[in-house]
């Protein structure tokens, strides 16, 4: 008897008229044929697995030193040596990687949402409203990033994970602002959100059940490719010792460990792992996001 | 020319004004200011009237505006107050720190414009050709390394494992030849290197997407039909049309330039703005912190301008329209 239903069902379902496949369905199927991207996602998962699961990997803690064999080069014990404290290289590398991961995307998260709001503000009510906010992100793009980011270190005169995806979120909005504004400027005149005025619906209803979904794609390419820079940039500011306090693990951190000559020309067992890693996850976020660009606008392609 | 240039310095100065207000209001979100410590000093006694009184006679206890008003008559004198960790005027020690900045960012903006121009616009020419395959593959490398890593790197190879190239400072020290230009350049190779590697992969990506909507417009193909040699037409025609999105790309990444010569300057022991600012924000010294945000958002304004002129050079329809 069940069985009997469970066909009818099946039947039922395969004489439905074949749906047409949504743009995004579209999107993510060119995405799966581009090997480029394909392997980027690959790696970054593979490096987002070895970082999260980091004690199946060792079983150094990132954070007990090993006493007795402080600054050890490669031992079967210590794959990649031990610092000068005594800490286990391959540890740090593996437990570095979900700060630098972890801030990387959070502050690209905010950097999106900030720049969103912002923007869209601008380009939905144009006119004057458009002009004084831009104004004040042609200003905010005169200070150089950095010297922005070391202002704010200084003010909040802390330093953790938080305060710098604070300090990247609140000085990097003025990009994604002025790109996402020109997006919503361009919506706005859009046959769609012509009628859906027309027909009535509120401002809240169009921006975000017409507009946002529509500028969705370029967000998700602009989300990729900063994280790609995002983690650039904490591991150079953890490098610069103005990250992550010292005592957490992170790429940059290892980085300014051995940033002396002497290690620099002798121990480049110790600092080529995270350079390796720094360099992997960029790439293939930058993969990723080519691919996601190439794949939500096949014309953009060159 | 002349009033386009007139007309851009004039838009400078709400510009100008924007950015010394919110300087101005960062300096305050700073905690301490120079006479709290007296406050905790044992040796002084009735240090809370003291320290009141210092307040009101440097005019510390007034109104924002008006403390505002003080502060940015100073920074028009060129008083940009003094460093804490360095004993010296702010002024004096920009003045030191500021030419080899300048030098080190210039010289990676020509490696960048000089190897980045020719390079895509070959590869515009002969696209998708065996070059124009492997440079772009090669390029989406060099821009995913960040430039603190590249100059590691180049440390590595050409300073440690090839003793060819100084690692430090801007002259060898205590020898005959020390600070003559041979021995600047030397030193300025791997600096410059590393600033320009990573920009130098998007220069040439831009040039070449650039060049190849330009190739196909109208007036080249007039060009090829009467006759003119291909060559002569990818100079003389797409090369000035081409180079315009590069221009305007310059002007923002001029911030960039400076931001990536605050690592590198690091790395390299080059003693620019950008050491200076790091030394200053590890030791909080606030006033230093303030005239080097200040000094660099006055730079990319300038930078901007000189990329604007540039600009309307390059293209009449700018200075006219």
């Amino acid at each position: 008897m069940s069985t009997d239903i469970s066909n009818k069902r099946l039947a039922t379902v395969q004489r439905r008229p074949a749906k047409g496949k949504s743009p995004f369905r579209l999107a993510m199927e060119r995405f799966m044929r581009n090997p480029l991207a394909m392997t980027g996602t690959v790696i970054l998962f593979m490096i987002i697995i070895v970082t999260v699961f980091a004690p199946w990997f060792t079983h150094w803690s990132p954070s007990t030193p090993d006493i007795f064999n402080t600054d050890s080069g490669p031992t079967a014990a210590h794959l990649l040596g031990t610092d000068g404290t005594g800490y286990d290289n391959l540890a740090r590398v593996l437990y570095g990687g979900r700060v630098d991961l972890t801030v990387a995307f959070a502050a690209a998260l905010m950097t999106m949402v900030l720049g969103t709001v912002y923007g869209g503000v601008a380009g939905y009510f144009g006119g004057w409203i458009d002009n004084l906010l831009m104004r004040f992100v042609d200003v905010m793009l005169n200070f150089p990033f950095i010297s922005l980011v070391l202002a704010l270190e200084a003010i909040f005169n802390t330093s953790s994970e938080w305060v710098l995806i604070m300090v990247v979120g609140l000085t990097s909005w003025p990009a994604p602002a002025r790109m996402m504004r020109g997006v919503f400027l361009q919506l706005r005149e859009q046959d769609y959100v012509v009628g859906a005025q027309t027909i009535g619906a509120s401002r809240i209803r169009i921006i975000f059940r017409h507009m946002l979904p529509n500028s969705l794609s370029m967000l998700i390419v602009l989300v990729s490719l900063s994280v790609a820079s995002y983690v650039g940039l904490d591991a150079a500011l953890s490098f610069l010792g103005l990250g992550v306090p010292p005592s957490t693990p992170s790429w940059g951190g290892i980085l300014n460990t051995y940033s002396d000559y002497v290690s620099l020309a002798t121990k480049p067992y110790a600092w080529m792992p995270p350079v390796i890693m720094i360099v992997l996850t960029i790439l293939s976020v930058n993969f990723i996001g080519d691919g996601l660009r190439d794949a939500f606008d096949p014309q953009s392609r060159s | 020319m002349a009033t386009y240039i007139i007309r851009r310095l004039l838009g400078l100065i709400p510009t100008l004004f924007v950015i010394t207000v919110i300087v101005f209001l960062m300096m305050h979100a700073m905690p301490g200011n120079a006479f709290e410590s007296l406050v905790f000093n044992p040796k002084i006694k009735n240090a809370d009237a003291l320290y009141k009184h210092l307040l009101a006679q440097n005019g510390l206890n007034q109104s924002l505006p008006v403390q505002y008003i003080h502060w940015l008559g100073n920074i028009l004198q060129g008083n940009l107050g003094n460093s804490w960790s360095m004993q010296a005027p702010v002024s004096q020690l920009i003045a030191t720190y500021l030419p080899n900045t300048l030098l080190l960012a210039i010289s990676a903006e020509v490696i960048i414009l000089i190897i980045s121009i020719p390079i895509g616009l070959y590869q515009a020419n002969k696209v998708n050709g065996s070059f124009d395959v492997v440079s772009s593959f090669i390029a989406v490398f060099l821009y995913s390394i960040p430039s603190f890593v590249f100059a590691l790197l180049l440390l590595f190879f050409f300073s440690f494992s090839l003793p060819w190239l100084p690692q430090s400072g801007t002259v060898t020290p205590a020898v005959s030849w020390s600070g003559d230009f041979g021995d600047r350049f030397q030193h300025l190779i791997l600096p410059a290197l590393a600033l320009a590697l990573p920009q130098l992969a998007s220069y040439t990506r831009l040039t070449r997407g650039n060049t190849l909507q330009v190739i196909v417009a109208d007036f080249v193909r007039t060009a090829r039909a009467k006759g003119l040699r291909s060559r002569r037409i990818l100079f003389r025609h797409v090369l000035r049309n081409g180079i315009i999105p590069v221009i305007t790309q310059f002007g923002f990444d001029i911030g960039n330039l400076f931001s990536g010569a605050v690592i590198i300057e690091n790395i390299f022991t080059w003693p620019g703005m950008g050491q200076l600012s790091i030394s200053a924000t590890i030791s909080r010294d606030y006033p230093l912190i303030l005239g080097t945000t200040l000094l660099f958002a006055v730079m990319v304004l300038i930078g901007n301008l000189i990329a604007d002129i540039l600009l309307a050079a390059a293209d009449p329809r700018i200075r006219l329209g």
